[in-house]
């Protein structure tokens, strides 16, 4: 069985909100909703640290760290479970999907969702340009939507926009069922974290810290599983190749500011 | 049952309305139900053309008045059934007076919380769904199934307690019962097993609508296993604070004629649900939180005693303490004012409570990292902040129009209830006439 996942190395994340405006144009989100979003760990503003300015000689302990968040893909996902109507569902392949033609707009699942990931068309929604962007399912008033792991892209056999646009290769998508991914290696190999996991949600999702993985190591916009050869997964899982230390310096002092 | 209800004859048992005819007063009370409701379909109509943008309502704080208004209504129709079941469950005539206008009451609040659900609702054209393609899993679906049996067996019972004077009566309404003895002695065990299946389908109504916000982990102080016992002391609470409102009220502007020594009583059985509720139930609630959170003692208890918003103040103070002192005070508690003021606040504080449940939901955010979640709707242009990292949330005009036009159906249900519905004993009522001023409505 496939279940897809992502693994997001916050070591390797620059906070350009690449991602979050890829994905806002791939899926022609509405203006004024965002379905991923970059979130700034730190001061109380995006982009700005916390902790103090090294003054008179101290060290300060100024910190920050970038977390790009949408839907996460539980795998015991609250908002699949509340739906009354099944219009929320998790596929076979581990995507967490709307269906749009049967949500009656209770907004249950947003309840439910501890991640606020899911977004509601407040009033008939507004695209720049008007006609839209994209190749999706139109979303009309009154319904839920939210990051869909772009299973259109999926099902033609391309990664996920986000993964595919990150500059910083710090966004991986693969099948975690299949432990020869790089998302399983990553997963197995690093300091991964889900996010909200005391709450049991099981997310698909996960974060890397601590250490840099080697991102994501093929250019090519396809999923892993459809590339012809799969030359830099095997070397690219195993943090102490060399071709690990030249993709990261791994040292934590300059992945930590 | 007692010997004084079975030894009358069918007919001199048959009872009347305690509104004989619509006058003056109750033309205009129903003129301004009227207004009421059209205004609140036309609130309606204007919201599902514009969508859900006219209420308060964003993606933080998703839910708003037409939930907490859902959750208080739901615990309004408990008094009344239980009120009428209880007694008869143990063969017992206590209340019996409030019976059939409790049911008519409790009828009354179902309709108006699921018709709260409605403008709720973002594609209520697709309610449908609840049949075609339900999701066992979701508490919504049986609040949905409780909802709807609930609101069946209010009509089914109070049918049963009246259809032998409707049929005394001549009404179409009995649809076939015919009044006679064998029938209401009949009527009388069938009551038996419609109040034993009321009353654990009254508590069922209650937890599963506690249900819906403590099965959710995500959402702060929801996610406790408190919550259905907690419903069902508010519903207690409410319900019967609503049941001593509406039986005064009843009592002096129709010819309801409301007994005093029960009215005392059941002020008292109020004073005993409040304590339960406002003190218990929440001192348990809060106190683990409050000790695990803090080290000091002082600080525990501070924590412990001393909310945290308006609304709890408003439930906790208004609406718990003060009906409580007024229904302990011996000397005040006989009181009618005073019967009536603790269950107007009895209600009004339950209100908050709704409102407090969620608040606490939504405030505040599991994630808050700047620059947060985006609120959605009314975008306009790049200058305008789309971004919150907590929850706020201020009813619209048109939420308040559409909530009042459902409330008003609700008193419109209640009031052609005392005009058509038989609900009192034409025997004492014509003894008390003078007294309860009977047909005296204007």
């Amino acid at each position: 069985m496939t279940n897809y996942g992502l693994v997001i190395d916050q070591e390797r994340c620059i906070g350009c909100q690449t991602c979050a405006v890829t994905c806002k144009q791939e899926n022609n989100v509405p203006m004024g909703q965002f379905w991923n979003r970059v979130l700034t760990v730190g001061g109380d503003h995006i982009d700005t640290p916390e902790g103090s300015y090294p003054e008179d000689g101290e060290s300060g302990d100024l910190d920050m760290q970038y977390q790009p968040t949408a839907c996460q893909h539980c795998e015991n996902a609250p908002c699949v479970k509340v739906c009354p109507v099944n219009a929320t569902y998790k596929r076979d392949d581990g995507i967490v999907e709307i269906d749009y033609d049967k949500c009656i707009g209770c907004r249950y699942c947003m309840a439910a969702c501890p991640y606020n990931a899911r977004v509601f068309n407040w009033d008939e929604p507004q695209h720049l340009p008007e006609e839209g962007t994209g190749d999706v399912e139109e979303r009309p008033q009154g319904v839920v939507e939210k990051c869909t792991f772009c299973s259109h892209r999926v099902e033609e056999g391309l990664d996920p926009a986000c993964a595919v646009n990150c500059p910083a290769d710090a966004r991986i998508f693969g099948d975690l069922d299949d432990e020869t991914s790089t998302v399983s290696k990553y997963v197995n190999e690093y300091n991964t974290e889900q996010l909200l996991d005391e709450k049991g949600t099981d997310p698909n999702t996960y974060y890397v810290q601590g250490e840099m993985t080697p991102g994501r190591t093929w250019t090519s916009d396809k999923l892993e599983s459809e590339l012809d050869e799969q030359p830099t997964a095997e070397e690219a899982g195993d943090p102490d190749s060399e071709k690990s230390m030249q993709g990261a310096t791994a040292d934590p002092v300059w992945g930590d500011d | 049952m007692s010997g004084e209800v079975t030894e009358r004859s069918a007919t001199s048992t048959a009872r009347s309305p305690v509104l004989s005819s619509f006058g003056v007063v109750s033309k205009v009370w129903l003129g301004l139900l009227g207004v009421l409701l059209v205004a609140g379909l036309g609130a309606w109509a204007y919201q599902l053309q514009q969508g859900l943008v006219v209420t308060g309502m964003r993606n933080v704080f998703s839910w708003g008045l037409y939930i907490m208004l859902f959750v208080m209504f739901v615990g309004l129709s408990a008094g009344g059934l239980i009120i009428s079941s209880a007694p008869k469950f143990f063969h017992s005539d206590r209340y019996e007076g409030f019976a059939r206008l409790g049911v008519l009451v409790s009828l009354a609040c179902i309709i108006v919380a699921g018709l709260l659900i409605l403008p709720d609702i973002g594609r209520p054209e697709r309610l449908y769904q609840f049949f075609t393609s339900p999701d066992f899993r979701s508490p919504m679906v049986w609040d949905f199934g409780i909802v709807v049996l609930y609101g069946v067996l209010n009509v089914w019972y109070l049918w049963l307690l009246t259809r032998r004077d409707l049929a005394a009566r001549g009404s179409r309404l009995a649809f076939g019962a015919e009044d006679t003895q064998a029938g209401r002695d009949r009527d009388r065990k069938l009551l038996f097993w419609t109040a034993a299946v009321a009353l654990p389908t009254a508590v069922m109504l209650h937890s599963v609508t506690g249900w819906i916000f403590a099965t959710q982990v995500g959402r702060g102080d929801w996610f406790s296993p408190l919550v259905a016992p907690v419903f069902i002391a508010k519903a207690l609470v409410s319900g019967l604070g609503l049941l001593l409102v509406v039986s005064i009220l009843a009592d002096r502007y129709t010819g309801f004629d409301a007994d005093r020594d029960e009215l005392t009583s059941l002020g008292k059985m109020l004073g005993i649900f409040l304590a339960f509720h406002v003190v218990y139930l929440l001192a348990a609630e809060r106190l683990p939180h409050a000790w695990a959170d803090h080290f000091g003692f002082w600080a525990i208890t501070s924590e412990f005693l001393i909310g945290d918003s308006v609304y709890f103040w408003l439930w906790t103070g208004v609406g718990g303490a003060l009906p409580l002192v007024l229904l302990a005070t011996p000397q005040l508690r006989k009181r009618l004012s005073v019967i009536f003021v603790a269950g107007v606040l009895a209600v009004f504080g339950t209100l908050f409570e709704g409102v407090r449940l969620v608040f606490t939901g939504y405030e505040s955010v599991n994630i808050d990292a700047a620059p947060g979640i985006s609120l959605g709707g009314e975008y306009a242009g790049v200058t305008t902040d789309i971004w919150a990292t907590t929850g706020a949330y201020t009813p619209t005009v048109i939420e308040l129009m559409v909530t009042a036009g459902i409330v008003a159906f609700g008193a419109l249900i209640v009031t052609v209830g005392l005009r058509f519905v038989p609900l009192q004993r034409r025997t004492e009522q014509e003894r008390y006439a003078p007294d309860g001023g009977g047909g005296g409505c204007d």
